[in-house]
């Protein structure tokens, strides 16, 4: 009861006429920068402080305007990867896998309702989370140490076997090829640089966005310059958009095991959203029975992005209880709070109470006017479809370079971004699959640190790494999911062969 | 080679973030992703000098992470050596990255120190269940069994966060570098939330990053590292109280390029020094648990050489650097 | 075949990732795990991988004719030119151009592609710059003194 009242008085300071224009431009804004292949969340949310303060908006006024910029884009990002195979930012990656071919087989439009109706799901049920949990939520951070951290990512990189490829020795080169570029660059534990052949460049490492847009938008172009588009979405006689209520229904559960597993991810600041929608997508996979997920599944798009969007709201725990940033975009939110002068630490929800309250009561009203916003914003968004491909994908290519342009302003990293497509080109004749590297990329260092951490607590003593009933359970389900598919492909190999 | 590909690269950075439509507006670096303490230097001074009329325009604040403020330093040296309109935050880090020579070889006369106005003191902290009652406790059980204490602390292994507990144990006596256990994590939150989970025994870091977490009682500050107790925090003894001469703060400050005239320097100074006095910039000290520290000018590039002197030494002794 | 052409060349660039790790210096303090291991392990797992590969390689894709290979090879570098004369050119010229020629790459019609070049590069110009406020030049910074 005292929860609601609270957030009845965060409502009273949230919701003017002005903040509720805010919310609508934020969340418009945020929408098309997550769209925009190379312009993340994170990005959004930094680009739009200055415009904060030109417009001298006060502090509750800033946080409904970032909230929606920072929601909308975690919403944007499954926009180019439904309809043009392109992730909008780095959260949205695994909604390719089943959206984009949703979008081939002319379901564009449900796909987008679909994944918007389960981003609303995720979102709000991590705010619901968050409003409740939050100062409890904290401890769990205080549970994941280096080994357990380090059993996580083992996870996430046994699960990954099955994923888009039939052959497992290619994700698992396709993994190690992220990881061994996550290695460049300076070493997190001596300070010193590996693989940087002393190129200043690469003392920060290889941007994952630099990657994912290359792999992904660049290669798309290359893939159109051979085939003319003839397996592509583009020109897909797109049926009338109507609300998929069967997919949704469908999806439900999918949906709401997913924010369990986005949120979860959230909170723990070494995980965050990428990997919030990565396990989401890999539970429902090995969960949700007779499924085609890689082939267009609804369950497959409703999953992750119930799955990011949860992760979203769950990195905010942290954030505002600790003060850890567990993703790019909570760390530019943290610097927003920190020039509107306000601290967080766990002493925030006792002594700012109508901050935390008028942020809650903010992204409430996001994610509303989100759902809102996006529905009929669907038509809008699947006409990209219908723009002939000789203007399109040009128009593609153009945004992604001044999307990583403006990140870096760094020519090396346009380079690269070209060599990323290139590669990613003969990567997709071969059937080796890209998510992995992207993965690999992101996770790479903090895999590698964690490792290295836990080693030197331990002086070295491998048992150290089970020491807990946490990091027990983690590596139970990373052997699990390790070995599953190894067996399960055995057994479904016939009627695999059948269908196919 | 990598000299013209990164001044191609740094200078195209100033295009972004919507740096490049406004020219005639100061500009404050900081050389590291928003959040950190010299984000927090660009944007709280920045602030404060346009609110008390000490600049004409807002500063704008450009983030241009790389290479532990590497890549900003070589940018303001190669590309902006006589920009009049450019500050750029540094801290105890710059110093210490200079001294480590981790900068790709520049050398800190490349540019000129402007001064600092606020210093975070250096501080030991542990979870507030530790068996560690005080620094020399802590020691104690370090020097019996070293491999039973792991610190964790923000800056990478060999950086200031680490060289504070080596400098303490090495005044206390014990000498061994290698046998002490430290894990850099991201950022100083990282390290405390590590700490509280009993992961790690003791963090070393600022007083500002700890505030929050003292204040709900989740930790102890064993020691700071600075000569009197700190305003606000009296019940904190110094390390120097326990027998354990060590003083070592993160000032916050700015350094502009080299090549501006003594005018424009003067200019910069001054507008500084008056954010030093300014009544905003003692709330915001208070606020953030940042200890009066005032040198600015031809003072403070004095007590930077000295303090890069001095970190230098120490290096080479604990062997850092070669 | 083209398997295992791909798992030969994966064992190389897995070998000299392996070597260059030898090379990396460890510093004064190292961790009992140090800065090389993790990449050594990375490089073997490739390498094994690569030989599972080369002894079950999968189907042999479809690979394009000599004269889309052409275009691909024109097209990258086109987007090289591009990425290298953003900066010292502007935003407009190099845009045009590039966008001009991946669309003449997609459809061979020089019309419509010289259209979509220009008009891609006053348009995106517009929302880049005026919309999101990203900091553009339109022309080298030079011009505008």
């Amino acid at each position: 009861m005292e929860t609601l009242s609270l957030l009845a008085d965060g409502f009273a300071v949230a919701l003017t006429p002005n903040t509720l224009f805010l919310a609508v431009v934020g969340c418009f804004l945020g929408t098309i920068i997550g769209a925009l292949p190379g312009l993340g969340p994170s990005n959004g949310v930094a680009l739009l402080i200055p415009l904060a303060f030109s417009l001298g908006l006060g502090a509750t006024e800033s946080l409904v305007l970032m909230t929606s910029v920072y929601y909308g884009a975690m919403y944007g990002g499954r926009i180019s990867s439904i309809l043009l195979n392109i992730p909008g930012d780095e959260p949205a990656l695994m909604t390719t896998l089943d959206g984009y071919p949703m979008a081939k087989q002319g379901r564009a439009g449900d796909a987008l309702v679909l994944s918007g109706v389960a981003s609303f799901v995720g979102a709000f049920l991590a705010t619901i989370g968050l409003m409740l949990l939050a100062p409890m939520l904290a401890r769990v951070a205080f549970l994941f140490g280096p080994a357990e951290y380090f059993a996580l990512y083992m996870l996430a990189f046994c699960t990954l076997g099955g994923i888009a490829s039939n052959n497992q020795a290619k994700a698992a080169i396709a993994a190690c090829i992220g990881l061994g570029i996550a290695m460049i660059g300076l070493d997190n534990s001596t300070g010193l640089p590996r693989f940087t052949f002393g190129e200043l460049h690469l003392m920060d490492g290889v941007d994952f966005l630099v990657a994912i847009v290359g792999l992904f938008a660049v290669t798309e172009v290359f893939v159109f310059i051979e085939s003319h588009g003839r397996s592509s979405a583009i020109g897909v006689t797109l049926g009338k958009i109507t609300i998929p209520f069967r997919d949704i229904g469908r999806s439900m559960v999918s949906m709401l095991r997913s924010t369990v597993v986005g949120f979860v991810a959230g909170i723990l600041p070494g995980a965050g959203a990428s990997l919030g929608s990565f396990l989401a997508y890999m539970s429902e996979k090995s969960l949700v029975r007779d499924n085609h997920f890689g082939k267009g599944d609804p369950r497959g798009v409703a999953a992750p992005e119930a799955g990011n969007n949860a992760a979203a709201g769950g990195a905010l725990v942290p954030m505002l209880t600790l003060g850890v940033p567990g993703s790019g975009t909570t760390a530019v939110l943290l610097a927003l709070l920190l020039t509107l002068n306000i601290t967080p630490g766990p002493l925030l929800f006792t002594e700012r109470p109508e901050v935390v309250w008028g942020l809650m009561a903010s992204l409430l009203i996001a994610n509303f006017v989100l759902l809102v916003m996006n529905v009929p914003m669907v038509k809008i968004f699947v006409k990209i479809l219908t723009v002939p491909p000789w203007v399109l994908l040009p128009m593609v290519t153009m945004i992604s370079f001044v999307g990583i342009f403006s990140l870096s302003g760094s020519t090396f990293d346009l380079l690269l971004m070209i060599g990323f497509g290139v590669l990613g080109f003969f990567f997709r004749k071969l059937d080796v699959p890209t998510v992995p590297i992207i993965l690999g990329i992101l996770l790479g260092n903090d895999m590698e640190d964690s490792l290295r951490r836990a080693m030197t607590i331990s002086d070295g003593d491998p048992t150290y790494l089970f020491s807990s009933w946490i990091a027990i359970v983690l590596w139970v389900a990373a052997v699990l999911g390790f070995v599953a598919p190894m067996f399960l492909r055995g057994v479904l190999k016939k009627p695999q062969a059948v269908t196919d | 080679m990598f000299k013209t590909v990164l001044r191609r690269g740094t200078a195209a950075a100033i295009l972004t973030l919507g740096l490049g439509g406004a020219a005639m507006a100061a500009e404050c670096i900081a050389p590291a992703n928003p959040g950190g303490g010299w984000d927090f230097t660009c944007r709280s001074i920045g602030k404060i000098m346009f609110d008390i009329g000490a600049v004409d325009a807002p500063i704008q604040v450009t983030n241009m992470a790389g290479g532990g403020g590497g890549l900003a330093f070589s940018h303001v040296v190669n590309e902006r050596n006589d920009d009049a309109d450019l500050i750029v935050a540094a801290s105890s880090a710059t110093a210490t990255r200079l001294a480590q020579n981790a900068y790709g070889g520049a050398t800190s006369d490349q540019v000129r120190f402007l001064g600092a106005i606020g210093a975070d003191p250096g501080v030991i902290v542990v979870a507030n269940d530790s068996p560690h009652q005080s620094l020399t406790d802590l020691i104690d059980a370090i020097k019996a069994d070293p491999s039973s204490v792991t610190f964790a602390g923000g800056s990478a292994a060999g950086g200031f966060d680490h060289l504070k507990v080596l400098m303490a144990l090495g005044r206390a006596g014990f000498d061994d570098v290698r046998a002490v256990k430290y894990i850099g994590v991201d950022g100083g939150a990282d390290a405390i939330t590590q700490t509280i989970g009993g992961f790690t025994q003791a963090m070393t870091g600022d007083i500002s990053e700890v505030v929050g977490f003292l204040k709900s009682g989740d930790v102890r500050v064993l020691a700071s590292f600075t000569e009197e107790r700190i305003p606000g925090f009296e019940d904190i003894p110094t390390a120097k109280e326990q027998g354990i001469d060590v003083v070592a703060v993160n000032w916050r400050g700015l350094y502009v390029p080299k090549g501006i005239s003594d005018d424009d320097y003067q200019k910069w100074s001054d507008a500084l020094a008056q954010v030093g006095a300014s009544d905003a910039w003692a709330e915001q000290m208070a606020a953030n648990g940042l200890a009066p520290f005032n040198r600015v000018g031809d003072d403070f590039q004095a007590y930077v050489d000295g303090v890069i002197g001095e970190i230098q030494t120490l290096s080479r002794e604990i062997g850092v650097i070669q | 075949m083209s398997d295992r052409i791909f798992g030969l060349i994966m064992i190389c660039v897995a070998a000299g990732y392996i070597a260059t790790a030898t090379q990396i210096q460890t510093g004064f303090i190292s961790d009992p795990v140090g800065p090389k291991t993790f990449p050594y392990i990375v490089g073997c797992v490739v390498i094994l991988c690569s030989i599972m590969i080369l002894i079950k390689p999968d189907t042999e894709p479809e690979w394009p004719a000599l004269m889309t290979f052409g275009r691909l090879l024109i097209a990258v570098v086109v987007l090289a030119g591009y990425a290298m004369t953003l900066r010292p050119l502007g935003f407009l010229l190099p845009t045009a151009v590039a966008a001009g020629v991946i669309s003449y790459q997609i459809s061979p019609r020089a019309g419509p592609a010289a259209i979509t070049g220009v008009g891609l590069s006053v348009g995106l110009f517009v929302i880049f710059k005026y919309v999101l406020g990203l900091g553009l030049f339109a022309v080298p910074r030079e011009w505008l003194g």
